[in-house]
């Protein structure tokens, strides 16, 4: 789900009433909880709940780590959609006519306390895809001689699937996740595809024995409700279909791709590749009129 | 450990949601711009009234023969069938054939796209490079528009069955 910057800039009202489902382990308990709190412009989900945390339950536990949407540990299921906090704007979930937002732990998760839920099996499960580079040639894997070729073409064909942040969205909206517990889940078959795309990968076989099981992409029955809330637009719905199609050619004996070839011994030590400028710059960018007008950033007025 | 190396067994998996929580998933959650979802709750259950439909049918149609059998209110044989024949014809069993149809027109077509989608991988984009407003390659191809179609033809269909069924 793509982020709504123009959320940044509406007011939410003053006073926002969270609703939490909280979960004491010891006793086994399970709650709803309200706080009321002073919403002020710009406050995300997560701001809220950490002031929460701040000024007025100490006990409320929550995990997050880099307040901006990089490091994928503060998915929630906010008002029923699982998000991540800190790219939730209040103003995307309450609004004057109903100031009040409900806060789930992440659905199809097991819950270790209150908000936090147990990643354990997802990364077990995204280990379980053999999610690294595999050369049949095990002495140039493990001591390689050079670098492996790789056009911009494709390159791309693997981009986006590494854009993952592993935030288990995708996991908590799968309503195959939901029935069968041991489905590999839309990331781990994602990132199987990932490494299936990679022309310097050789291990294609292995992946596909992985993933064609009756838990594998079999199972997947394209609700597509992974990608509609990837906060990365990771589409890991288009790569489970991509992927199945590509398992059906190969039992059929017609997969075939090209494998890229070492090329090039890799730099000394603390040698620099010299890189012609055009190879650094993004497509547009004139270094020559860049330095005659530099840029002038306009931010949006208070 | 009873599963492949690393990958736990789910019922040693506490707090887990259950079976509720399971069923209830595709109701649930919230997903923005996802008629995908919609089609695929759709699916499961014109898939479930199919399944109800074909076994029902099927203990319909050989009444004539099991009833020589295990009579029913002591009516066996052809005696069977013009009786259940004549329950048919009623309001209830018309609604119910409406219904049928629904479930048929709607999991025909949308069984195709599927198929072209999950094995043949057409119609879900190709993997790129994320540009804003970062809508998932999968919602801008093809697939969106056949579903758009698929529930277009479902309905008209569905109105054209409606008007043959009652009339
Ligand atoms: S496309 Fe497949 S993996 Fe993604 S939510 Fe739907 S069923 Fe789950
Ligand atoms: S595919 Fe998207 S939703 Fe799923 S874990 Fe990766 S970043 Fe999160
Ligand atoms: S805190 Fe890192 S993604 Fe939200």
């Amino acid at each position: 789900m793509a982020m709504d910057v123009e959320a940044a800039r509406r007011v939410p009202p003053k006073q926002v009433i969270v609703r939490v489902r909280r979960y004491d382990p010891e006793a086994k308990r399970m709650w709803w909880q309200e706080y009321k709190i002073e919403a002020h412009r710009g406050m995300t989900v997560l701001d809220a709940l950490l002031k929460i945390k701040e000024e007025q339950d100490h006990t409320l536990v929550l995990r997050y780590s880099c307040r901006q949407g990089i490091c994928g540990s503060c998915g929630m299921t906010i008002n029923g959609t699982p998000r991540l906090a800190c790219q939730t704007q209040l103003t995307e979930v309450v609004s004057e006519a109903n100031p009040v937002m409900t806060v789930e732990p992440l659905y199809n998760f097991p819950v270790i306390r209150d908000l936090m839920t147990d990643f354990m099996d997802f990364f077990n499960k995204h280990r379980s895809v053999k999610p690294y580079l595999i050369r049949k040639d095990k002495e140039e894997q493990e001591s390689p001689k050079g670098q492996y070729d790789m056009y911009p073409d494709e390159y791309l064909q693997t981009y986006q699937y590494t854009n993952c942040i592993y935030c288990g969205l995708c996991y908590a909206a799968c309503p195959v996740v939901a029935a069968d517990p041991q489905f590999l889940g839309p990331q781990a078959l994602m990132y199987a595809l990932r490494f299936v795309n990679d022309v310097r990968d050789e291990g294609w076989g292995e992946r596909f024995l992985i993933v064609d099981t009756e838990h594998g992409c079999h199972r997947c029955h394209f609700a597509a409700s992974c990608s509609a809330v990837c906060p990365k637009a990771v589409d890991p719905a288009g790569a489970i279909q991509a992927l199945r199609s590509k398992l059906f050619r190969y039992r059929l004996g017609l997969y075939k791709r090209r494998v890229s070839k070492v090329v090039g011994p890799p730099p000394e030590k603390g040698e620099r590749i010299q890189l012609p400028p055009e190879a650094t710059l993004l497509p547009g960018v004139d270094l020559k009129k860049l330095e005659e007008e530099p840029v002038v950033i306009k931010l949006p007025e208070e | 450990m009873t599963l492949a190396e690393g990958r736990r067994d789910p019922e040693e998996l506490p707090n887990r949601p259950g079976f509720w929580r399971s069923s209830l998933n595709p109701w649930t959650v919230r997903t923005r711009d996802n008629p995908e979802r919609v089609a695929f709750v759709l699916h499961r259950v014109t898939g479930f009234i199919i399944l109800a439909f074909l076994l029902a049918h099927i203990i319909e149609t050989d009444s004539p023969v099991w009833s020589q059998y295990f009579p029913y209110s002591g009516l066996s044989g052809w005696a069977l069938w013009n009786h259940i024949m004549a329950i048919e014809s009623g309001l209830a069993f018309r609604i119910g054939e409406f219904i049928v149809a629904g479930a048929v027109l709607f999991h025909a077509p949308n069984g195709v796209r599927l198929l072209l989608a999950e094995f043949f991988g057409v119609g879900v984009g190709r993997p790129g490079d994320p540009r804003p407003p970062y809508v998932p390659g999968t919602f801008r191809a093809a697939q969106r528009q056949w579903l758009y179609a698929v529930f277009v033809v479902w309905i008209v269909l569905w109105l054209i069955a409606g008007v043959i069924i009652f009339s």
